[in-house]
């Protein structure tokens, strides 16, 4: 197959992200606008930053006036997952050069990497065919978002906000339900992170899941964790 | 200075980019300690942890139980293997339906 073949085989692959890409990125105008961001400053957003959840944060924490300082912390530990998931994925692909790379690293978030590490795929342009994908959709979910935003009723860009965290619970369900150690895991870090918020506010998010990892050391077993099998 | 947003989009687009960049540039040459790779693999369970509660109870700002109705639905759905995107749009789906007969009550 040519490039352009493989591209176009992972661009497909990548289309059932869009359904939750698309209503997702209309969900994050919505918080982005209500928190005082211009569309183009939104739209910014998830081009450069692409990271779903770090942005949903961001312009929430944008919308409750906390400090620029403590929202780049935050985003910066919420997203270093990036940096296991990049690690994998750039593993994982052949044919590939420093270019490439870079540009499939800034694409890289939850879906793309759990997409192309489930399959036997190992064409740099499958991957960038399923992320560039998801990354447009994520944009365009956006760019949506803020011309429409207005005409839409308000219980649909409401039910829109439960769409991130719709993906997050559908991500973390199989693991739950494959480990107890890791169910147990998630309970402690949620429950952390409720107690932690009375005191820290803003900072619990990073200190509950740095602890939690910690913890995770000891009470979940290395079979157990995300690509300790490769 | 710098505008509040501009400066929080630079900041967040910067330490986004880091940590996926590394990897490119040194995918060859990386290699962890088997305990630092569990800590980070671990990360994104925790994160999504944390991310999940308290935060999924203010979805809606009045009504808590909205978002805890919405993670019921998507951890059933997930629970029986519904593909991801299915499992979004009908837990929007369901969510605008519960806010059609919300003032019924």
């Amino acid at each position: 197959m040519s490039r352009k073949e493989k591209f176009i085989e992972g661009a497909k692959k990548g289309i059932p992200i869009t359904f939750g890409y698309v209503p997702m990125g209309i969900g994050y105008a919505a918080i982005a606008i209500k928190a005082g961001m211009t569309p183009l400053e939104t739209i910014s957003m998830s081009f450069l930053v692409y990271a779903g959840a770090g942005q949903i944060i961001a312009a929430s924490m944008v919308l409750s006036g906390a400090t620029a300082m403590a929202i780049i912390l935050t985003n910066f530990v919420v997203n270093l997952r990036y940096f296991v998931m990049s690690t994998c994925v750039l593993n994982q692909v052949e044919e590939s050069n420093l270019p490439l790379n870079i540009l499939a690293a800034h694409v890289t978030v939850d879906e793309s990497f759990a997409m192309f590490s489930l399959s036997e795929d190992s064409s740099i342009w499958v991957y960038l065919g399923i992320a560039i994908t998801a990354w447009l959709s994520w944009c365009l979910g956006a760019g949506i978002g803020v011309v429409i935003l207005d005409l839409l009723p308000v219980i649909v860009t409401n039910s829109f906000n439960i769409s991130l965290y719709a993906l997050f619970v559908a991500i973390l369900i199989p693991a739950i339900k494959e480990s107890k150690q890791i169910a147990l895991l998630v309970l402690i870090t949620a429950v952390l992170n409720v107690v932690l918020g009375q005191f820290l506010g803003n900072w619990s998010l990073i200190v509950s899941t740095l602890v939690g990892a910690a913890v995770g050391m000891y009470i979940v077993d290395d079979e157990y964790v995300l690509g300790s099998d490769e | 200075m710098m505008d509040y947003i501009a400066l929080v989009i630079l900041g967040c687009t910067i330490v986004t980019f880091i940590p996926r960049l590394i990897p490119a540039l040194f995918i060859d040459k990386l290699n962890f300690p088997p305990k630092a790779e569990k800590f980070l693999n671990l990360i994104p369970y925790t994160a999504l942890a944390a991310l999940i509660c308290p935060g999924v109870l203010t979805v809606d700002n009045q009504l808590w139980y909205i978002g805890l109705i919405g993670a019921v639905v998507a951890a059933g759905l997930a629970w029986k293997k519904v593909p991801l995107g299915a499992i979004v749009i009908l837990t929007v789906v369901v969510l605008i339906s519960v806010y059609s007969i919300v003032p019924l009550f």
